[in-house]
């Protein structure tokens, strides 16, 4: 057995690797041990042991799927690993860690994601982009930068927001002060004397726990596949079935009304 | 003498001796430094003409004097190797500096250079003394030994020493090609005894979208 001093700070083996926890901040060690791991494609730097990679559509894979999988159209993204040994998974150096899950549910942007137990379910969010975790478990999602937890009520910077957990209430929260008036109405269209970039936030109440990134350097999205082209479900592109807006000039964010209404004309 | 100062930024102590370095690489000095470039990585005209021929090209500098000179890269991470008569195997873009008495060479690395995307080529540095690799985060040092062989992701290979063998596994199946891969249709299988340093990302390969 040669040895190398100096070679960096500690080298590892499969005994001495971790078992379902971080080897550093950037890369997190799995243990199988026959088990079976969902974890996005292209993720998995490096093994010990003996593991198969295998696409959702597998057809070894049915009955597994169709407990914990739930976003038909986005499989493609997500492999299956299975076998013994220890995997390490790490995602474009960005930090990685892992949550557990009792008995709960906690959405997260699907970006996010790097990999969960099968004794999760993962479901898309009825906000689009996200996913919803529900079960008992453990899952690594990716962040740029550490993750912060915050306790609701809370404010927070949409480029920040990672996902959250057991809270219901997700909405959009507008700083109404700041375009109030003809100069406030300028103000927010032109962005000109003022607009702080903090005008928009997402508010949460209730109950829960709020996961922030600690940059608003978001994370490659990944499509979470198409929702059921229905009416009345939030990003299916759908026509509305009630009343239709007035027609007019397209809306920017956060605006209250039109124009007209705004100076009372 | 290299150590790191910080995970991002190598300082090495000299006392007359020299180091080689990625030309460019100098952030500061203090003392009295002399700053050489080495045309062809200092390998003569067969090594010049080696690279050249290879495509795995490597501008270095030769920096000697007396003082403290700090060499940093892109803000890269930093990972040590020391070298005792072994050869350490690395792609030349992730090579940061070598102490001056180590040789550096090129070798083929055939199909798990090809599905790194980087050339069927790479380079080596051997002999004694220490070497500075860079890697996009940590390293993570994975140990190889004749029970516990290693299979590698050729996106997040940075580099491998010791006496190891490797193999180039492909699991493309039928399925790959119809969009339903595992996503690790490449890999490459290390065995024998010896180090693999593999980085917490993935270079884009063609093995990343399969």
């Amino acid at each position: 057995m040669s040895h190398y001093p100096g070679a960096g700070p500690t080298v590892y083996d499969p005994m001495t690797l971790p078992s379902d926890d971080n080897v550093n901040a950037y890369t997190f060690c799995v243990e199988l041990k026959g088990s079976q791991w969902f974890l996005q494609k292209g993720k998995m730097i490096a093994y010990y042991g003996s593991m198969e990679f295998n696409g959702v559509g597998h057809g070894g894979l049915d009955r597994l799927v169709r407990t914990s999988f739930h976003s038909p159209l986005h499989a493609s993204d997500w492999v299956v690993a299975q076998g013994s040994g220890k995997m390490l998974l790490a995602d474009r150096a960005f930090d990685v860690n892992s949550y557990d899950l009792e008995d709960g549910n906690l959405t997260i942007r699907s970006g996010n994601l790097l990999a969960f137990q099968p004794s999760l379910a993962l479901k898309q969010s009825i906000v689009p982009g996200f996913l919803t975790l529900i079960g008992t478990g453990k899952f690594v999602a990716a962040s740029n930068g550490p993750v912060v937890f915050m306790e609701p009520p809370i404010r927070v910077d949409p480029q920040a927001l990672v996902g959250w957990a057991d809270c219901p209430s997700p909405c959009h929260h507008y700083d109404h002060g700041y375009m109030t008036g003809v100069m406030g109405g300028l103000r927010a269209l032109t962005g000109l004397g003022g607009a702080s970039g903090e005008e928009h936030q997402f508010e949460f109440v209730g109950a829960g726990t709020v996961l922030l990134q600690s940059t608003e350097t978001l994370m490659a999205e990944h499509a979470t596949g198409a929702v059921p082209p229905d009416a009345g479900v939030p990003g299916s592109g759908a026509p509305h079935t009630g009343p239709s807006q007035v027609a007019g000039a397209p809306r920017l964010p956060g605006q209250l009304g039109d124009l007209q209404r705004r100076f009372g004309l | 003498m290299f150590r790191l100062q910080g995970s991002k930024v190598l300082a090495v102590d000299m006392t007359g001796d020299a180091v080689k370095a990625k030309n460019g690489s100098m952030v500061a000095y203090d003392g009295q430094m002399a700053f050489k470039k080495m045309s062809g990585g200092g390998e003569g005209l067969r090594g010049m003409v080696t690279r050249r021929l290879t495509g795995e090209q490597m501008t270095l500098m030769e920096v000697k004097g007396h003082g403290t000179c700090w060499f940093a890269d892109r803000a890269s991470e930093i990972n040590l190797v020391s070298l005792q008569g072994d050869k350490l195997y690395v792609e030349s873009s992730n090579l940061l500096a070598t102490d001056g008495g180590l040789r550096t060479g090129t070798s083929f690395t055939g199909m798990r250079g090809a599905s790194q995307g980087n050339g069927l080529f790479t380079t080596t540095v051997e002999g004694h003394g220490q070497a500075a690799i860079m890697s996009d985060g940590p390293a993570v040092v994975l140990r190889v030994s004749a029970q516990y062989p290693l299979t590698v992701d050729p996106g997040a290979y940075v580099a491998h020493q010791g006496n190891l063998r490797q193999s180039f596994q492909s699991g493309v199946t039928f399925r790959t090609l119809m969009g339903e891969g595992g996503g690790e249709a490449f890999q490459i299988r290390f065995e024998g005894d010896g180090l693999v340093y593999v980085q917490p990302s993935e270079r884009n390969t063609i093995a990343g979208d399969v």
